[in-house]
Formats: structure tokens, C-alpha cells, sequence
């Protein structure tokens, strides 16, 4: 009886023992799974503080719109700020329709486009009836080995625009796309800017300062960062009265022009 | 801190692993890890230099409103640096695949949007981006396969953060950042 009772004492001294030892791993448990929820959220704080410091940084760093340095504002000539006219503004007054194009000097696509439809635009803007106008941007300065050429190419035109007017502007927009370097090279050289500037009609002593400063960088900039608030995804973009073509060939374009026309 | 199933209370943390993931599962871990942290590590520090390229990349999606789309710009390069930094350094491992897991996937659906929408945009995935790329069409496909893959490790790493040679195993006592 005796031996009968103690060995159930034992049993049960044993249960509350264990059930001790359950409750203090349990708690154990609990302490660690807080130090580590407590590490992990400091850290992610941390981090999260690191991230956004240097967002902040990198959106002082961003010089689109404000032009690092550069104070020039749009060349003279140019129309509504970043665009070329084919066409002398007075005579384009009466002109119905309306047809932009978004190039990039150094896109080859926007090449191909001025081979196949250069003619069409040019046949257009004598007839009186249709304003062409080109808008120069620049996002393909990363495909120039760093030597930025959409940039500098641009800056040539914007830098005859303003010398000489549209006209020069207009012939140096042609050179550039008849004498287009194959993506990813360096380009054109400021040098070989400067000779086709010339050669469209623009006085070398005037022009090579301002080609090899890239004064126009700011309009540069501005151009491209409007251009994308315009909803221009890329190049070329052709928009006829607003709307934008969804295939760039030419019979797309008279198609459109044509429509446009009746309207 | 033994995190033998024989010492640990039943049922509370250590769970028992089926034979193959004990196996390698592990060095499964260390290798998404490596792969991933490598892939955020470079596609930020290439897109840090330039942020108003960054913010043309994620304009030239036309998904997300004006209003954010600097914001996304400057922050994504500085993410996924810190991000990279993090999975190799193996530091809040789970967190941090959660994390990459959210971006892939909002990747893909990115991409695949663009390309559903007939856009010809270049990826800006690593860099550049913005612009118009004529022959876009063609490789969005591959880089939502390469999305994909990637997405597929970081989710291994959600259900099995830990992993050797990871700063968490010095840091953190349980499994659950």
C-alpha cells in the first residue's frame, strides 16, 4: 500500500517536474522569438532609413529638368520651345494639320523613318497646308560609349537653330540622319558636329564654342523630360493632329495626314 | 540553442524535414542567395548612376501615375542595392525574399503588361531604359522567363530562409525575419 502510494507520488512529482521544464522552454521560447523579432525590426528600420537617405540623394542628383549648370534656355528659333518647323511659323498659320516627330539623332529606326518618309514631310511642308515640326530629344546618350552623342547632337542642332534659324537647323537635322553612326560607337566627334553645322550653313567661329560646351544641355534635357510627359515611349514617334501613329510607315502617315485633311 | 528536434520542445520551432531539403536545401539557400543578391546587387549599382534614367524606366511603363513615378525612380536603384547587399550577406533572409519575391513579380507583370499594350520599350532592368527599343517585342519574353527563375528562388528562401553562411544565424534566434 505504502510502496503503492509513494510510487504514484513519484509519478506525479515527476509529471510537475516535466510540466515545470515545459513551461520555463516555453518561456525561453517566447524570449528568444522576441529578441528576434526585435533584432529584425531594427535592422529592416535601419535599412529602411539607409534606402531612403539615399533616395533623397539620388533625387538631388537628378538633373533632368534643371540642366546641371547650364543656364541657356531655348535656342532662338525654335517654336513652342523644343520643336523645329519645317516651315516658317507665319506661313504655317493657316496650316490645318499638325504633324510631330519625336526623334533621336542617334536611333537608328528614326533613320530608317527619314529615308522612307523625309521626302513625304518636306513635299507636305511646302503645300502650305501641313505643319511639320521636329522634336528633337535624347535618351540614347548611354548607346554613344559615354560620349553622350544624342546629346551632343542635339545641342549641334539647337546651337544652329539659335545662330542661324530653322533653315540651317533643318538641313544639319538631314546631315545627322544621312551621316547617322551605328549604335553603340562613340558617334560623331564635336569635330565632325562642327563640319556639318558648317556645312549647313553656319559660321564656324560662332558655332564651335557652343558645340563643345554643349550649351543647349538644359534644352536638351527639358526636351526629353517634356517630350515624356507627352507620352512619348520612344522613338520615332509621329503624331498627326494630336493623335499618335501606332505604325511609322509613310502609308501610314499619309493615311493619317489624309484623314486629318477631311476633318 | 541546439536546434536538435531531440532537445527542442515538441512541436514549438524545429520541425522535421523531409530527407532531400535537409540534404541540400540548405546549399540550395546559399546558391539562391548568391544568384540573387548578385542580380539586385549589379541592376541597382548600373541604374544608380543616372537617376533621371531610372525615372524615365519606370515612366516609359506607363503603369504607374505621375504623381510617384520620380519617387519609384529614385528609390527602386537604392532598394535593390540595400536589397542585394542583404540576401548575400544572408542579413533578414526572409524579409528580404519576401521583399525580392514582391518586386519580381510586379516585374512580370510590368513587362508583361508592356508588351500585352504593344509598347516597345527597353527593359531598364539593368540600366538604360526609356526609350523605344524596335526589337523590344522580341526579348520581353526571355525577360520574363529570367523574372521568373528568379522569382522562384526568392520564394525557395521564403520558406526556407536559413541557410549557412548567413549573418541571420549569429543574429537572430528563430526563423521567422
Amino acid at each position: 500500500m505504502s510502496k503503492k502510494q509513494s510510487r504514484m507520488t513519484k509519478q506525479a512529482n515527476a509529471q510537475r517536474a516535466a510540466e515545470r521544464a515545459a513551461a520555463v522552454r516555453r518561456e525561453q521560447e517566447k524570449d528568444r522569438r522576441r529578441r528576434t523579432v526585435l533584432v529584425g525590426a531594427v535592422a529592416i528600420g535601419v535599412l529602411a532609413l539607409i534606402v531612403g537617405t539615399f533616395a533623397f540623394v539620388q533625387s538631388v542628383r537628378d538633373s533632368a529638368g534643371e540642366g546641371a549648370g547650364q543656364v541657356a534656355g531655348a535656342p532662338d528659333g525654335a517654336v513652342d520651345e523644343y520643336a523645329v518647323s519645317l516651315v516658317a511659323e507665319g506661313a504655317a498659320g493657316a496650316a490645318s494639320v499638325t504633324v510631330e516627330v519625336y526623334e533621336d539623332f542617334m536611333c537608328p529606326v528614326c533613320g530608317q523613318f527619314e529615308a522612307d518618309a523625309g521626302d513625304t514631310l518636306r513635299e507636305y511642308a511646302e503645300s502650305g497646308d501641313v505643319q511639320v515640326r521636329y522634336r528633337p530629344i535624347s535618351f540614347l546618350d548611354r548607346a554613344s560609349n559615354g560620349t553622350e552623342y544624342s546629346t551632343r547632337s542635339m545641342n549641334a542642332v539647337g546651337v544652329v537653330l539659335d545662330e542661324n534659324g530653322p533653315e540651317a537647323a533643318l538641313e544639319l537635322h538631314d546631315a545627322l540622319f544621312a551621316n547617322q553612326p551605328a549604335e553603340n560607337t562613340d558617334g560623331l566627334s564635336d569635330e565632325e558636329l562642327i563640319e556639318l553645322a558648317v556645312e549647313a550653313g553656319a559660321d564656324r567661329a560662332a558655332v564651335t564654342q557652343p558645340i563643345e560646351d554643349v550649351k543647349f544641355e538644359r534644352w536638351v534635357d527639358d526636351a526629353t523630360a517634356a517630350s515624356q510627359n507627352e507620352g512619348v515611349g520612344g522613338t520615332p514617334t509621329v503624331v498627326v493632329n494630336g493623335e499618335k501613329l501606332e505604325d511609322n510607315s509613310v502609308e501610314a502617315l499619309t493615311a493619317a495626314v489624309e484623314r486629318a485633311r477631311e476633318e | 540553442m541546439s536546434r536538435d528536434p531531440a532537445n527542442g520542445p515538441p512541436g514549438a520551432t524545429t520541425k522535421v524535414r523531409p530527407p532531400v531539403g535537409r540534404a541540400i536545401g540548405p546549399w540550395l539557400g546559399v546558391a539562391a542567395r548568391m544568384v540573387l543578391g548578385g542580380v539586385w546587387l549589379v541592376a541597382g549599382l548600373l541604374k544608380v548612376p543616372d537617376p533621371a534614367e531610372s525615372v524615365r524606366a519606370v515612366r516609359a511603363y506607363q503603369l504607374l501615375p505621375e504623381s510617384i513615378v520620380p519617387t519609384v525612380g529614385y528609390v527602386l536603384p537604392v532598394l535593390e542595392i540595400v536589397l542585394g547587399i542583404c540576401l548575400l550577406l544572408g542579413l533578414l533572409t526572409r524579409a528580404g525574399a519576401v521583399l525580392s519575391s514582391l518586386l519580381l513579380a510586379a516585374f512580370v507583370i510590368a513587362i508583361a503588361a508592356a508588351w500585352a499594350r504593344g509598347l516597345e520599350i527597353e527593359c531598364g532592368c539593368f540600366g538604360g531604359g526609356g526609350g523605344a527599343d524596335a526589337g523590344a517585342s522580341a526579348t520581353y519574353a526571355w525577360e520574363i522567363a529570367r523574372d521568373v527563375v528568379l522569382l522562384g528562388l526568392s520564394v525557395w528562401l521564403v520558406w526556407r530562409p536559413r541557410t549557412p553562411w548567413a549573418v541571420d544565424n549569429r543574429l537572430l534566434l528563430e526563423e521567422t525575419v
